[in-house]
């Protein structure tokens, strides 16, 4: 399920996965606030922490919020 | 239409720079007077206001990279955003107009400010290397035309010249999107 229309902005430190990418488990870095196209809201989000950390910016509709980072299973359908 | 950035420059920003602002007069003010509290004073508002023309600067950088996205099949995306998220120099560096013309020809033109601003760019350089001075407790005197010594005048220009600069990077960007994209960005 993807967080779109979420009440409140995700939390920082928040397990996620970037739909239609490669990266595996990644975890909220920064809200940026609602800077995507009509408002949507847009995260930093750091999906790598070594050799050093990277991150990507991207829209709220694109993140899938996950249980637990180490298997990748989504909160709901 | 303005963008978010500039939108929240003008009704966010601008208040909290106010606040400064309106600090600053209180201790120009000051019987008798106290010129070491108004050095740090002054010092505090070139700080706050490089800080927030960078703030404005990224959020309308995010805002217009993420306009472009969009307009891409879903599958591209993430790519895209990760190009547009890597190796920013308004991350780490100053606001000043080589880094945010660095930052924004990623767009595929190039940004010219300075023939139609060129006073008011000055005035940004002018600014950010007095933030650097301040941040870093400089004693190197600045010279090429940089005011030796702060003044709230001085400073006030300085933030009209942002102003202006935001307003009208604002507008290029929105200009730009729309030749790009064919629709308009905000």
């Amino acid at each position: 399920m993807t967080t779109e229309n979420s009440a409140e902005p995700l939390k920082v430190g928040t397990a996620v996965k970037i739909l239609n990418s490669g990266y595996g488990a990644a975890t909220i870095a920064e809200y940026r606030g609602p800077l995507g196209p009509r408002g949507v809201r847009v995260y930093r989000v750091r999906v790598q922490d070594k050799p050093r950390p990277a991150y990507i910016e991207v829209r709220e509709d694109q993140l899938q919020v996950l249980d637990d980072a180490r298997d990748l299973r989504p909160t709901g359908s | 239409m303005p963008s978010a950035a500039f939108t929240d420059w003008q009704n966010d920003r601008a208040l909290r720079l106010n606040e400064v602002e309106a600090h600053c007069a209180t201790v120009l003010a000051l019987v008798p007077p106290n010129l070491t509290f108004l050095d740090e004073t002054l010092r505090g508002f070139v700080l706050h206001l490089s800080a927030h023309f960078q703030g404005f600067c990224r959020d309308l950088y995010t805002e217009c990279s993420q306009a472009w996205v969009i307009a891409i099949p879903a599958g591209f995306q993430p790519t895209a955003q990760a190009q547009f998220s890597a190796r920013l120099e308004l991350e780490k560096g100053n606001p000043n107009y080589n880094n945010i013309k660095r930052d924004f020809n990623r767009f595929g033109f190039l940004l010219d400010l300075h023939t139609a601003h060129a006073p008011h760019v000055t005035h940004l350089d002018q600014l950010n290397q007095w933030r650097n001075k301040a941040a870093h407790q400089g004693t190197k005197p600045l010279g090429g035309g940089v005011p030796a010594v702060l003044t709230l005048p001085v400073v006030q220009g300085w933030r009209a010249s942002c102003g202006v600069l935001a307003n009208s990077l604002d507008g290029i960007m929105r200009g730009e999107l729309l030749r790009i994209m064919g629709t308009a960005p905000w």
